[in-house]
C-alpha cells in the first residue's frame, strides 16, 4: 500500500472513530433527557421523583374531564389505576373521554403535571399495553 | 369485476417480471445475447404497463365509489369531493404502499428506457430493478393486498378519509415523498449493476446524475410539505417533531445530499468514486429501512400504521437481503476498484469530504436516536422515547463544523491547496459580521439559549460568506457557481429561521367569553372576541370564532375553527394564521367551557415562513445545477 493511502486509511480511522466515541458519550449524558413509557399502574408502583420527566400513556377516564379558565383536568385510566392529569393550554382534536391519550410531563404530590398531550393521527389508536390488556379481558 | 380485472392485472406483471429473471439467471449469461436482453426489456415493459393500467383502474374504481372493496370502503366516501377520492389512495397503508410501487416502477421504466441500448449496464441493471419491484409488488399481494373484497355483500357508504388528511398539502405530500424515496432505486441499482459487471472502466456519474438530483428535489419538496401540513393543519404550531417517521425521512434526505456533493467531487476531480458508490447505495437503503419502520409499526409514532408483525417481517427480510446483495459486490470489488485520485488538502473537495463525514455522523446520530428506544426494550423492557433535547444537542456542533468548511470551500479550489492567507480572507469577513449580529441579537432578545445561538450564528457564516461572494461576483467578476450559491444560501437561512423561531416564538394560552376583550402583552395590546358562529358546510358542521387582535398597532382579524365531520363524528381545529414579514400570528380555539366562555391558544411564530422559503431556495439551487450540466 502506497504511504499516503496508508495515512489516509488512518486519517479515516481516526475521524470516525472520534465522531463514534463523540456519539457515545453524548448518548451516555442524554440516558437523563429520554423520557420513560408507563402506564398509571407501573408509574404508580415506580415511585417517580418528582424532577423526572417521563411519558404516561392510558386512557381518558370517562366523566373525569374537568375545565376550569384555560387549565383542564381528567384522570388516565389502564382499568387497573387512575392518575389524576392537569394541563394548561388546548388539547388536540383527537383528545376526549374514553380515548387513547399519551402525556409527557411530571408527577408531583400525587398529580401528574402535563407538558404536552399527544393524540394519534389515527382515532382508533391505543397505547400497544392497553390493546393487550383489553384483548384479554 | 372490474376490480377483479386490476387484480389480476397486477399478478400478471408478478409473472412477467418472474419471467424476465428466470430467462436471465437461469438460462444464458452470455453477454452478447442481444435477443434476449430485447426480450427482457419487452417484458419489463409490459410488467410496467400492466401495474399503471391496474393502479388507473383502482383510482377508477375509487372515483366511481366501489365499496365492495374494502379498502376503498374504509377509506372513501361517496360524498367525497372528486379529488380527495382519489387521494384517499394514498390515505392508508394498503393504497400508498401501491402507489409507492407504481412510482418505484415508474422510476425504473423511465430510466431503463432512457439508457442507451448497447450499454453494458442495462441487463445487469434491468434485473436488479426487476428484483426489487418483484419484490416489493409480492410485499402488496401478499401482505397488503387493496384488491381484498367485503364478500358476499359490499358496503353501502364507506367509511369516509380521515379529516386532518382531507387537505391539499397532505393530499401532494406523499406522493412527492414517495417519488423522492424511490427514485433512488436507480442510483442503487445501477451502482449495484456496476459492481457486478466488473468493467471498471466504465463512466457511471453521468448516467445517474440528473436523475439523483431530481429524486434530491421530490424528497426535499415531500418533506417541507409534510412540516408544512402539520404546521396549520393539526393546530399545535410547531412544524417538526423529531418523530421517528420524520427521522427515518431524513436520514435518506442527509444521505442523498452527501451523495449529490461527492458526486459532484468525483465526477470534478476523480476522487471520492468509492465513497460516492457506498452512499448511492446507502439513500435507497435508507428508504428501505424508513418503508420498514412506518410499515411495521415497530416504532411508537404519530405517522405509524397498524402494528403488523407478518408486515414488518417481510420488509425486514427482502429490504435486508437486497441492501445486503448490493454491500456484498461492493464488499467483494472494493480491492480492486479504479484507485481515484487522492484528495489534496485544503482543496474544495477536502471540506466537501468532511462535510460528507459529518453528514454521515448525523445520520448516524438519528438512526441511534430512532433504534435507541426499541433496544433498551429489548434489554431490560423500559419504554423510553427519545425527543428533541437529544437531536438539538447533537445537531448544533455538527452544523456549526459544517457551516465553517461550507465557508471555508466557498473560496476553495478544486485539486489545489489553499493558502494561508486566502483562508483567512476567506473566513474574516462573514465571522466578523456574524458577531457583530449574533451580539445585536442577543442585546435585542435578552435571552440566552446556547444551542440556538449556535444555529443563528452558523446560518450567519453561510449566508455572508455567500453574500460576500455574490458581491465579489458583481464588482470583481470572481466565478461563481449560482446553483450552489443559491442551495447553500437556503441552508444558511434553515439554520437561521429555525433558531431564531426556537428563541423569539412564544404561546399564550387565554379564556374569553364572547364579547368580552383583553389585553395580552405590549404587542398584541387588544384580544376582542366578537362572536361565535355555527354553520353547515358540505360534509362537516363548523364553529367559527370571530376574533379581532390589534397586534404591534395593526388591525389582524382571525376566524379559528372547529370542524366535526358527519361520516366518523371527527372534529378537527382549522387554526388561523396572519402571516406577515418577519411573524405568524396562530391562532386557535379550543373547548367551551360551562360558563360559556372559550379557550383559545395564541402562539407568535417567528420566522416560521422562512423555514419553507429556505427550503424552496435549496430546490431551486438544485433546479439550477440541473440545468446548467444540460447546456454544457
Amino acid at each position: 500500500m502506497l504511504q499516503a493511502r496508508k495515512n489516509r486509511l488512518w486519517k479515516l480511522i481516526i475521524i470516525l472513530s472520534l465522531s463514534a466515541g463523540g456519539i457515545l458519550l453524548i448518548l451516555f449524558s442524554l440516558n437523563s433527557k429520554l423520557d420513560l413509557f408507563y402506564t398509571p399502574s407501573e408509574m404508580l408502583e415506580a415511585n417517580i421523583k418528582s424532577g423526572y420527566r417521563i411519558k404516561l400513556g392510558g386512557m381518558v377516564r370517562n366523566g373525569s374531564i374537568k375545565r376550569e379558565g384555560t387549565v383542564i383536568t381528567f384522570e388516565v385510566t389502564d382499568f387497573k389505576k387512575d392518575v389524576p392529569v392537569t394541563f394548561d393550554g388546548v388539547t388536540p382534536d383527537l383528545f376526549k373521554e374514553d380515548s387513547g391519550v399519551v402525556i409527557l410531563g411530571y408527577f408531583i404530590n400525587g398529580m401528574f403535571e402535563a407538558e404536552e398531550i399527544f393524540a394519534k393521527h389515527d382515532e382508533n389508536y391505543m397505547p400497544p399495553e392497553l390493546s393487550i390488556e383489553e384483548g384479554k379481558q | 369485476m372490474i376490480g377483479e380485472i386490476s387484480h389480476l392485472l397486477s399478478l400478471s406483471a408478478v409473472l412477467l417480471l418472474s419471467l424476465v429473471l428466470i430467462f436471465n439467471l437461469f438460462f444464458s449469461f452470455n453477454q452478447s445475447h442481444s435477443n434476449q436482453l430485447i426480450l427482457s426489456m419487452r417484458l419489463f415493459n409490459q410488467a410496467c404497463w400492466l401495474v399503471f393500467i391496474s393502479f388507473g383502474i383502482y383510482i377508477y374504481l375509487a372515483i366511481s365509489d366501489d365499496f365492495s372493496i374494502a379498502y376503498i370502503a374504509n377509506h372513501s366516501n361517496s360524498q367525497l369531493p372528486i379529488f380527495y377520492k382519489v387521494t384517499s389512495i394514498w390515505s392508508a397503508h394498503e393504497g400508498s404502499m401501491f402507489l409507492w410501487i407504481v412510482f418505484l416502477i415508474a422510476w425504473s421504466f423511465l430510466f431503463i428506457n432512457a439508457l442507451d441500448k448497447n450499454h453494458p449496464l442495462k441487463k445487469p441493471t434491468l434485473l436488479m430493478l426487476s428484483l426489487i419491484i418483484l419484490g416489493f409488488l409480492l410485499f402488496l399481494l401478499i401482505t397488503s393486498n387493496p384488491f381484498e373484497r367485503i364478500l358476499p355483500f359490499g358496503a353501502i357508504e364507506g367509511a369516509d378519509i380521515n379529516p386532518v388528511l382531507q387537505d391539499p398539502a397532505l393530499a401532494i405530500h406523499p406522493p412527492m415523498l414517495y417519488l423522492g424515496y424511490v427514485g433512488f432505486v436507480i442510483s442503487f441499482s445501477f451502482i449495484t449493476a456496476y459492481l457486478f459487471h466488473g468493467d471498471f472502466k466504465l463512466d457511471w456519474e453521468q448516467d445517474i446524475k440528473n436523475w439523483s438530483l431530481v429524486a434530491w428535489i421530490f424528497l426535499t419538496i415531500g418533506i417541507a410539505l409534510g412540516s408544512w401540513w402539520a404546521y396549520y393543519e393539526l393546530g399545535w404550531g410547531g412544524y417538526w417533531f423529531w418523530d421517528p417517521v420524520e427521522n427515518v425521512a431524513l436520514m435518506p434526505w442527509l444521505a442523498a445530499t452527501a451523495f449529490m456533493h461527492s458526486l459532484f467531487a468525483s465526477s470534478k476531480s476523480d476522487v471520492l468514486k468509492t465513497w460516492t458508490m457506498f452512499l448511492g447505495i446507502l439513500i435507497f437503503a435508507l428508504s428501505l429501512f424508513g418503508a420498514f419502520i412506518v410499515r411495521s409499526g415497530i416504532i411508537d409514532s404519530v405517522h405509524s400504521f397498524a402494528n403488523d408483525p407478518e408486515r414488518g417481517l417481510y420488509l425486514l427480510s427482502f429490504s435486508g437481503s437486497i441492501t445486503l446483495l448490493a454491500l456484498s459486490v461492493f464488499a467483494y470489488r472494493l480491492p480492486s476498484l479504479k484507485s481515484s485520485k487522492l484528495v489534496v488538502s485544503g482543496s474544495k473537495e477536502s471540506f466537501l469530504s468532511m462535510n460528507n463525514i459529518l453528514m454521515i455522523t448525523s445520520i448516524f446520530s438519528i438512526f441511534l436516536g430512532v433504534t435507541y428506544p426499541l433496544i433498551i426494550e429489548s434489554i431490560n423492557g423500559d419504554k423510553v422515547s427519545i425527543g428533541p433535547p437529544y437531536y438539538n444537542t447533537i445537531f448544533a456542533p455538527l452544523i456549526l463544523i459544517a457551516a465553517v468548511f461550507i465557508m471555508i470551500s466557498v473560496d476553495a479550489l478544486w485539486q489545489r491547496s489553499m493558502s494561508l492567507r486566502s483562508l483567512f480572507i476567506t473566513m474574516a469577513i462573514p465571522t466578523f459580521l456574524s458577531f457583530v449580529s449574533i451580539y445585536l441579537i442577543w442585546a435585542f432578545a435578552s435571552v440566552f439559549s446556547l444551542l440556538a445561538y449556535i444555529g443563528i450564528f452558523s446560518g450567519l457564516l453561510i449566508i455572508f460568506s455567500y453574500i460576500n461572494r455574490i458581491i465579489n461576483n458583481f464588482f470583481n467578476k470572481k466565478y461563481i457557481n449560482k446553483g450552489s450559491a443559491v442551495a447553500h444560501l437556503g441552508l444558511g437561512l434553515l439554520f437561521f429561521a429555525v433558531s431564531m423561531n426556537s428563541i423569539f416564538s412564544y404561546e399564550k394560552n387565554l379564556n374569553l367569553a364572547p364579547g368580552q376583550s383583553i389585553s395580552v402583552n405590549e404587542s398584541v395590546q387588544e384580544f376582542y372576541f366578537k362572536d361565535i358562529r355555527v354553520f353547515s358546510a358540505s360534509n362537516h358542521d363548523v364553529i367559527s370564532a370571530e376574533v379581532s387582535l390589534l397586534h404591534d398597532g395593526k388591525e389582524i382579524s382571525l376566524n379559528p375553527q372547529k370542524r366535526k365531520y358527519a361520516t366518523r363524528g371527527q372534529i378537527t381545529s382549522e387554526s388561523a394564521i396572519h402571516a406577515s414579514f418577519l411573524k405568524d400570528t396562530y391562532l386557535t380555539i379550543g373547548d367551551q367551557l360551562e360558563n360559556s366562555s372559550w379557550t383559545f391558544s395564541l402562539k407568535i411564530n417567528y420566522f416560521i415562513k422562512w423555514i419553507w422559503f429556505s427550503a424552496a431556495l435549496m430546490v431551486l439551487g438544485i433546479f439550477l445545477t440541473i440545468f446548467k450540466k444540460k447546456a454544457s
